[in-house]
């Protein structure tokens, strides 16, 4: 989960813009501290932690969806990209400065093992390099920072939570994969496409009209004929709808169920 | 852990460099990197269930969040080949839209800041 899942937030406490830092861990992930307050803040939830603004979020949180250009500009042609001094590498050449980037899509991301190709899910994981079973192993700075963990699964195991008002339930890569990377659940009397994207090899849920779902190729088909490619749905006549999201992380298990204790675990 | 000023002062001596240099996601070059800085805390309150005595300061200070002062067109930088098809990205919901930030950034900023539409982002990675 360190640097491999993240949400949107809101800066702004009682109208006034606060300034954040990552300073440090705790459950082995990276904790934020405002200049303003020096509180210590949850930078998945936006719960104050420790400090004199506990009681306070900086919400609402939103999703920080994981995609790659192409998707991003299927998604929104006109969307906007801000890009930093820092070092990045892109068709093969280096731009801005600084030392080689790590994680996610470098190949020192977190999900070790777990995915394909050159997303997040390669080598080695936040703090230690794999182990036998692919999934990596913490280091001991990270492990020192843990809570009582929910031994269900295992705890660098990746998946999707997915969160609504009254759910909090997590997908198990490995079982999105067993049911072919697309299944059609329930979440809230809502059906809920979960599916890992063809392009980006990380997994993403989508509301959908539908009870059932086969990826072929780069699409999703959705028995009511409708059709998800490039993070899209279309209805069977072709048209493009407006798909809603349930907020989501892609993440590992430790994390999210630290995060969010006793959450539903799909196929258990 | 000794009192300092308003607050506390959280250090961890002699971070090893083998235990800097194992953290994915944190920069892979170790050995430029520096000591983890003390963090100066405040003398609580705690949210129920969190435990300060698990907080650690690793990493403190080898990052900077990106305060994101301007924007490009996505389909522009792509033209202009500083991106490609498959560069990945995060994408969060401004109060104008959709906003791209690159993950190979991200994933040394962690925090990103900005403002659109009068009102301010944040994306967290």
């Amino acid at each position: 989960m360190v640097c491999n899942s993240g949400t949107s937030l809101v800066p702004t406490i009682d109208g006034t813009l606060h300034h954040f830092d990552n300073v440090g861990l705790y459950d082995a992930l990276f904790v934020m501290q405002d200049k303003e307050s020096s509180t210590l803040w949850n930078h998945i939830t936006g719960e104050a932690q420790y400090g004199p603004l506990v009681g306070r979020t900086l919400g609402p949180v939103g999703n920080l969806l994981q995609m790659n250009v192409e998707l991003a500009l299927e998604l929104d042609p006109d969307i906007p990209v801000a890009i930093s001094s820092r070092r990045y590498f892109a068709g093969g050449r280096a731009f801005g400065e600084g030392p080689v980037p790590t994680g996610p899509g470098r190949g020192d991301g977190p999900a070790a093992g777990e995915g394909r190709g050159a997303g997040p899910g390669r080598a080695r994981g936040p703090g230690g390099a794999a182990g036998p079973d692919g999934r990596g192993e913490l280091a001991p700075m990270f492990v020192t920072t843990l809570g009582t963990e929910d031994t269900r699964l295992p705890r660098m195991g990746m998946g999707l939570g997915v969160l609504t008002p009254t759910t909090v339930r997590f997908y198990p890569m490995d079982r999105i994969r067993e049911r072919g990377e697309a299944l059609i659940d329930d979440i809230d009397g809502r059906r809920v496409l979960v599916y890992v994207d063809p392009d980006t090899n990380t997994p993403a849920a989508i509301f959908v009209d539908a009870s059932a779902a086969t990826l072929e190729g780069k699409e999703v088909r959705l028995d009511s004929g409708g059709v998800v490619r490039s993070g899209l749905v279309y209805d069977a006549a072709g048209q493009r709808l407006d798909a809603e999201r349930p907020q989501q992380l892609f993440s590992r298990w430790y994390g999210f169920a630290l995060t969010f204790p006793g959450p539903q675990i799909f196929g258990q | 852990m000794a009192a300092r000023g308003r607050g506390r002062i959280r250090r961890i001596v002699g971070l090893p460099l083998a235990m800097v240099m194992s953290a994915a996601c944190y920069p892979a070059t170790a050995a430029a990197q520096p000591e983890s800085r003390p963090v100066d805390l405040p003398d609580g309150p705690a949210r129920p269930g969190f435990d300060i005595n698990r907080f650690s300061n690793a990493g403190n200070g080898w990052f900077e969040t990106f305060y994101v002062e301007k924007t490009e067109s996505l389909s522009a930088v792509l033209e202009d080949q500083r991106v490609a098809d498959d560069t990945r990205v995060l994408v969060l919901e401004t109060a104008t839209g959709k906003l791209a930030l690159l993950t190979d950034q991200m994933a040394y900023h962690h925090i990103a800041q900005g403002r659109a539409g009068d009102k301010d982002w944040m994306a967290t990675f």
